[in-house]
């Protein structure tokens, strides 16, 4: 009762709706990110060989993944380089 | 002219859609359309019994595209309003006996013989709703605003999007006195989250459940808010200007002067 009265005076009620807004525009966010396996060993297949056109990669120890955070989310493509490909005149 | 076919959808159940989807079919019946409501949910037919038509089913709308019988012997005509029609859902098929291939031939068909053909969509993205919205023309997505109702509908109108459909947000059950409280999220919190255009905003109403138990239709009540959002609705959907989208209030006589002012009351 009495906090209730304070909280009131003020002011400090935390609106629900708000908390309920920011988890929704989040989740909506990464909902869309959320891609499949599919997906991610073609697009894996894919940039191996455009890069294998410019370098000798380590097909092994490469590794692909979706990396999110709070702010932003990103492709990550780890390969080690074996080494460059000369350009054939 | 070909009719208008208009998908009602949301993605979670339980939010109204079926409600939505008989209030805006009968709304454009009175508005001076011969308009027919389709129940798409196979297996699981609720329209016929909202609408009071339970008694008349003689087919349903699978007899129909499996060719068990004609488009006609499937409508049942509402007898309190003048053209107004239902193509009621079978209640024993399994949901998948539809194929989109056939519910697109009976469509093609419908738009030839009335001015809107309105689909309830079932609930979930599976089979039944693809053929809902195969021939959809329009789309409309029913949302509470709630986080699951609100993510589902997003997930919807994602799909709704990839099919070349621009769909349009109806946010069913406010309760203005809860959105003043910051209890539940406003209609302009939904449209931001989502990014979608607005079709109409339809305010808690106990008269819903009563008019739904006893099968009459709700826009023929003037005293049902929701009844006259809806008819609204119908307006806009019929191409009428001019037609404001009202916010809900919990002020009693801010609303009654509304409706008077729109000559409702």
């Amino acid at each position: 009762m009495l906090s209730g009265l304070l909280k009131r005076f003020t002011g400090q009620k935390k609106k629900s709706k708000e908390e309920a807004k920011k988890r929704l525009q989040f989740s909506l966010i990464y909902d869309k990110l959320e891609v499949n396996d599919t997906t991610l060993i073609d697009l894996q297949n894919d940039i191996v060989d455009v890069i294998s056109k410019y370098f000798e990669i380590d097909r092994e120890g490469l590794e692909l993944k979706v990396k999110r955070d709070d702010n932003v989310s990103a492709l990550v493509f780890n390969t080690p380089i074996l080494h460059v490909r000369r350009k054939q005149a | 002219m070909e009719g208008k076919i208009i998908v009602v959808t949301s993605g979670k159940g339980g939010v109204g859609k079926t409600t939505a989807t008989s209030s805006i079919g009968a709304a454009l019946a009175l508005e001076g359309n011969r308009v027919a409501i389709v129940d798409m949910d196979i297996g699981l037919r609720n329209l016929d019994v909202v609408m009071g038509l339970e008694n008349r089913i003689v087919f349903n709308i699978v007899d129909v595209v499996l060719e068990r019988c004609k488009i006609e012997q499937a409508t049942i005509r509402d007898r309190r309003i003048d053209n107004l029609f239902l193509i009621p859902a079978s209640q024993s098929d399994n949901k998948d006996v539809l194929t989109t291939a056939g519910v697109e031939r009976v469509a093609k068909e419908l738009r030839k013989q009335f001015d809107y053909v309105i689909m309830d969509s079932p609930a979930g993205i599976e089979r039944g709703f693809e053929n809902s919205i195969v021939s959809a023309n329009e789309a409309l997505v029913v949302c509470t605003p709630d986080v699951s109702a609100v993510r589902d509908a997003d997930r919807v109108i994602g799909i709704l999007y990839s099919r070349s459909l621009t769909p349009k947000l109806i946010v069913n059950r406010i309760e203005p006195a809860r959105v003043r409280r910051g209890e539940m999220l406003s209609h302009e919190d939904v449209v931001e989250v989502l990014a979608i255009e607005l079709a109409g905003l339809v305010p808690m109403d106990d008269k819903v459940l009563i008019s739904s138990n006893t099968g009459t239709p709700l826009v023929l009540q003037n005293d049902s808010k929701a009844g006259q959002a809806f008819r609204r609705i119908a307006r806009r959907l019929n191409g009428e200007e001019n037609v404001p989208i009202v916010v809900p209030t919990d002020k009693t006589n801010m609303w009654s002067k509304i409706s008077r002012t729109f000559g409702l009351k």
